[in-house]
């Protein structure tokens, strides 16, 4: 990232190669489609490069990345609710509608775990245990504490636990928070 | 079912990283390639956290100075030991704030929401204990001025700390506003406890608590309009 800092275009080339796969990975967990992963990402570049100088050296680099990833979702999701609420829905479309393409093997599995989710703990659990963040670089991520962050994980494994396996009694609740 | 055990369904259900279309990589590298130039970091937080608590801090206190300290004159040592160390405490946590809203992927103390409840609840807790006088004559014509002088110190001292962080990127530009709002409107408190010798509890729990308050709100407004 300090390199990237003192423009060499190498470093930029392997952040934007290693780095792109994690970040499209948290968009599409957030329930973004494909076409729109890739808008996001694209743009998430831009802002990432824009902003590269605000990345201070020696801090953790995934929690400036993903602070900056989540705005760039966050913004999307408002635009298209704006948009939503001005535009009046069409009565007939004049071509149908081509079905998304098909996703990956796994992505439709975790979206459906993480569907029963609402939308800020489905973000920590992507972050910790889909982007294998820890607590501390999650809170930075999300801008909040690391205690808000342990209640927002072990309330969505108490939602996932009813789901998956029924009222089995929890023997530990380490797992939730590590 | 154990949380091992959700971790495990939870690694097995995202599988491998997806792979991004390689022409799109080709694209971002791009583009960033065309305009890569070398970047001057941001200066230290700690750094950036002192410069924006003096501005704050001198500005009350050039401003205090300037219409006269009658406030601090009037006030026990106790008092002012009190009211200014607990004022103090605030700045710095403002001015965290702010820089932690400019920085992303920062360490959050604590959210400008909940800054802006703990400073209005301690200060007035602070002036229900060291001051009496729940009088109401007066009370709106008294308590305009200081709120007008408060609040007119909370605009430019909001500016000033906004250029001195304006390279930082907001990646939530509601509570940056919210965070400056704060911190300036901490500044015409502190000005009016320097200034204002009106002591009734009444009068500061009401008017000088206001101003932290309304330049928070007014900081949200000004961010809100910019969308």
């Amino acid at each position: 990232m300090s390199r990237y800092q003192e423009g060499d275009p190498g470093a930029a080339c392997a952040l934007v190669t290693r780095l792109s796969p994690q970040l499209y990975r948290f968009f599409l967990s957030q329930f973004v489609s494909r076409a729109h992963a890739d808008d996001l990402l694209q743009e998430t570049w831009m802002r990432i490069h824009e902003a590269r100088h605000t990345y201070r050296p020696g801090e953790p680099v995934l929690p400036w990345f993903y602070a900056i990833a989540r705005h760039i979702r966050v913004d999307h999701y408002r635009k298209a609710q704006r948009r939503a609420t001005r535009e009046l829905p069409m009565e007939e479309s004049a071509e149908p509608v081509q079905p998304a393409a098909a996703d990956p093997p796994g992505h439709s599995d975790l979206e459906t775990l993480l569907a029963t989710l609402p939308e800020s703990q489905r973000e920590v659990v992507a972050l910790l245990k889909v982007s294998g963040m820890s607590l501390e670089e999650v809170a930075r991520a999300t801008s909040s504490s690391v205690g808000a962050v342990k209640q927002k994980a072990h309330r969505a494994y108490e939602k996932l636990r009813q789901l998956l396996g029924g009222a089995e009694a929890p023997a530990s609740r380490k797992g939730a928070a590590s | 079912m154990k949380d091992e055990e959700i971790d495990d369904v939870l690694k097995r259900a995202a599988g491998p990283p997806p792979e991004v279309d390689t022409a799109l990589i080709q694209r971002i590298t791009g583009s960033i390639g065309a305009n890569l130039r070398p970047v001057r970091p941001l200066p230290p937080t700690w750094l950036l956290r002192m410069v924006v608590a003096i501005v704050c801090a001198g500005a009350a206190a050039i401003a205090g100075v300037a219409l006269g300290i009658q406030g601090l004159q009037k006030m026990h040592l106790a008092e002012a030991a009190t009211l200014f160390a607990a004022l103090a405490v605030f700045i710095w946590l403002a001015a965290e704030s702010c820089v932690s809203e400019m920085v992303p992927g920062s360490r959050h103390i604590m959210t400008p929401k909940r800054l802006m409840a703990a400073a209005c609840v301690a200060m007035i807790a602070i002036f229900a204990l060291l001051f009496r006088g729940y009088h109401v004559e007066q009370f709106v014509a008294q308590g305009l001025p200081c709120l007008r002088a408060g609040l007119a110190l909370a605009a430019p001292v909001a500016l000033a700390c906004w250029l001195v962080l304006r390279r930082g990127l907001a990646v939530d530009r509601s509570a940056a506003g919210l965070a400056f709002g704060i911190l300036a409107g901490l500044s015409g408190f502190a000005m009016l406890e320097l200034h204002c010798p009106n002591f009734e509890a009444a009068h500061v729990m009401v008017w000088h608590t206001a101003v932290p308050l309304l330049s928070g709100l007014a900081g949200l407004l000004v961010v809100w309009r910019r969308r």
